[in-house]
């Protein structure tokens, strides 16, 4: 590209650098068509572009250009193959000193590395300037002519002149390339998220609306796009509260509900509702305030949480009727057994004389036939109580506290019949904190409270003895708060060091 | 004493009354369920029932608190393998006279708990 006419060369080069500036060239010929620019309008033969590598320790060529009259291209690749430290070479002395320089004859110069390169082109004099951004030099050009050229200060203070606002070119072209690149990678991960993710601005209106949200709530993004969010996913029952919410928000900046995990009900496009999680973020930029959802549907977590309770729940209710069946077994089988031979053996010693060894030993058969008797019993009741399954809890409870080695009182127990998981849940909370209370909390009473109300049973166990019980300990506690979270109970133990310990237990029953 | 055991188990039923009567009482008859006992209790009236706690066709303290209402002359104590500190209040409660377990049986603890 030649600017023609009766200009001088430096006024031709300035122009046609002016006008590939002016126009908006793609980044990738932009340095070619500068370098050009500029050899054609000067009419020397060969240019380069140099770049300063990130880490400012060596000068790079990034671009070459040479004029149809220099058919040697080994000087070129020569130069694309050199990586000049600072005050190296005329690039690398430019760099150094950030002004530009002039070389009558490279072939001769001392500090040129590529001179022989240069003889062999029949390259003689060359000029360099830096590119200059406002953070200092850039990159550096170089030029090269066959002929030799007197320095020529007016060409080379024009050059430094053209670097400055190459500079300037180069530091807006990356800015804007940095910025793009990062809306693209934004983008990309946007269009990648598994997640919802809608962005709104101070009136509530959809600014941003990712393909994850098109799938999950049924409108594409340009449909989403300008409404009002709420109209579009909140359900109707929940809008004024959410448009309320989200006034007070802007009004008095309370972000209560800000980088919260929150669950509550969408909508999708057909009207059907269901669960989602939620997540608000503000955008933290100038200007009225944008706020940015991150949505994810919970349909399939909820389905299985509610499966999951309730395998958990038929966990315990299967294992406690195992231990209600075992229980029943034993009475059944062995007890009554034993409690016939025992019969047995009392008839035989009545046909005894009182003395003598025969009754004697049928004697020591009784006591220990007896002893075993009591210690199946035990076995038994540990099993699960029949007291509990023929009375109820007060009975039952009863039993536990009046057998308890710490005195214990007991209050009011609900008279009525519970469903069997609820009453057996509220006996082993009982039972195993009792046994706690006995080998661990070197307490003088305890104190048993059952309240019954229409949809819980609350379970209240206090102690006088040294607190420090450690609930995920392995006291038995654990298990307890787990079999009252299977029927969706709460189970909490208060235990300061020597001031008791409070367990508190809440059981749905209803 | 005449005394109308009431129990699903005939091993129970057969030792018990061998072991009442060679402690004095008289055995007048054995029933297999609630249904039975009631019916011997009024054909048989009996000064004492043994009851198992364990029916097939009722619980035992359902039979004790209807012979309280029908027969409230006749003592009513329930039996079973269970303790007597479990079950002892609960006899009580549902109208019985006390709670025997069977591995204490004999006729002076019936004697005992006879009012």
């Amino acid at each position: 590209m030649k600017i023609r006419g009766e200009y001088r060369p430096v006024a031709r080069a300035d122009f046609a650098v002016a006008r590939i500036l002016a126009a908006t060239a793609a980044e990738e010929v932009l340095y070619a068509e500068l370098l050009a620019a500029i050899g054609d309008s000067l009419d020397w033969d060969f240019g380069a572009w140099w770049e300063i590598s990130d880490d400012a320790a060596s000068l790079r060529c990034i671009e070459t250009w040479r004029s149809g009259l220099l058919q040697d291209g080994d000087f070129e690749t020569l130069t694309r193959q050199t990586t000049l430290a600072t005050g190296i070479g005329l690039p690398g002395r430019v760099w150094a000193t950030e002004r530009p320089a002039w070389i009558v004859d490279v072939t001769v110069d001392p500090n040129f590395p590529r001179g022989t390169g240069a003889l062999l082109a029949g390259l003689h004099s060359g000029f360099a300037f830096p590119v200059q951004s406002a953070r200092g030099a850039v990159g550096v050009i170089e030029m090269f002519a066959t002929r030799m050229h007197e320095p020529d200060d007016e060409l080379l203070q024009t050059m430094a002149s053209l670097g400055s606002q190459l500079g300037q070119l180069i530091e807006r072209r990356r800015a804007e390339r940095e910025v793009r690149e990062s809306n693209e990678r934004r983008r990309a991960i946007l269009d990648a998220a598994l997640d919802c993710v809608i962005t709104i601005d101070h009136l509530g209106c959809v600014v941003e609306f990712n393909p994850a949200a098109e799938r999950t709530f049924g409108y594409r993004a340009d449909e989403a796009i300008g409404r009002e969010m709420a109209e579009l996913i909140i359900p109707p029952a929940l809008r004024v509260r959410h448009r309320d919410g989200f006034s007070r928000l802007l009004k008095t900046g309370q972000e209560h509900v800000i980088d919260k995990r929150l669950e509550l009900m969408g909508m999708r496009s057909d009207g059907s509702e269901f669960p989602v999680e939620l997540t608000i973020t503000r955008i933290d930029l100038p200007g009225p305030p944008m706020f940015t959802g991150y949505l994810r549907d919970i349909t399939e977590r909820k389905r299985a949480e509610v499966e999951l309770r309730a395998s958990r729940a038929r966990i315990v209710d299967a294992a406690d009727e195992a231990r209600r069946r075992l229980e029943h077994d034993l009475h059944d089988g062995a007890q009554t057994r034993l409690a016939n031979l025992g019969i047995l053996l009392r008839l035989a010693r009545g046909k005894l004389e009182p003395s003598g060894e025969a009754g004697a030993l049928l004697d020591e058969a009784i006591d220990d036939l007896a002893e075993t008797t009591r210690e199946l019993r035990e076995l038994a009741r540990g099993i699960h109580p029949a007291i509990l399954t023929q009375g109820g809890l007060d009975p039952a409870l009863r039993a536990l506290a009046a057998r308890s080695r710490v005195r214990a009182r007991l209050g009011a127990v609900p008279q009525r019949r519970m469903p069997q998981r609820v009453e057996a849940t509220v006996y082993f909370v009982v039972a195993e904190a009792l046994t706690n209370v006995t080998r661990y909390a070197e307490a003088e009473r305890v104190e048993i409270d059952i309240e019954d109300g229409p949809k819980h049973v609350r379970v209240v166990i206090r102690d006088d003895g040294r607190g420090g019980a450690d609930p995920a300990g392995g006291s038995g506690l654990r298990g307890l708060a787990d079999r009252v979270a299977a029927l969706e109970g709460s189970f909490e133990v208060t235990s300061p060091p020597g001031e008791g310990t409070t367990l508190h237990a809440v059981i749905p029953c209803a | 004493m005449r005394l109308l055991l009431v129990d699903d188990d005939a091993n129970f039923r057969r030792l018990a009354r061998r072991l009442l009567e060679a402690d004095g009482y008289d055995v007048v008859g054995s029933a297999r369920d609630a249904t039975e006992g009631l019916r011997l209790a009024g054909e048989l009236a009996p000064d004492v029932m043994l009851v198992d706690v364990n029916l097939p066709d009722a619980s035992g303290f359902e039979l004790a608190a209807r012979l309280g209402r029908e027969h409230p002359g006749t003592t009513v104590l329930l039996t079973s393998t269970y303790s007597r500190g479990d079950f002892e209040q609960l006899a009580r409660s549902a109208g019985a006279d006390g709670f025997v377990p069977k591995d204490e049986l004999s006729g002076a603890e019936l004697d005992r708990r006879i009012t």
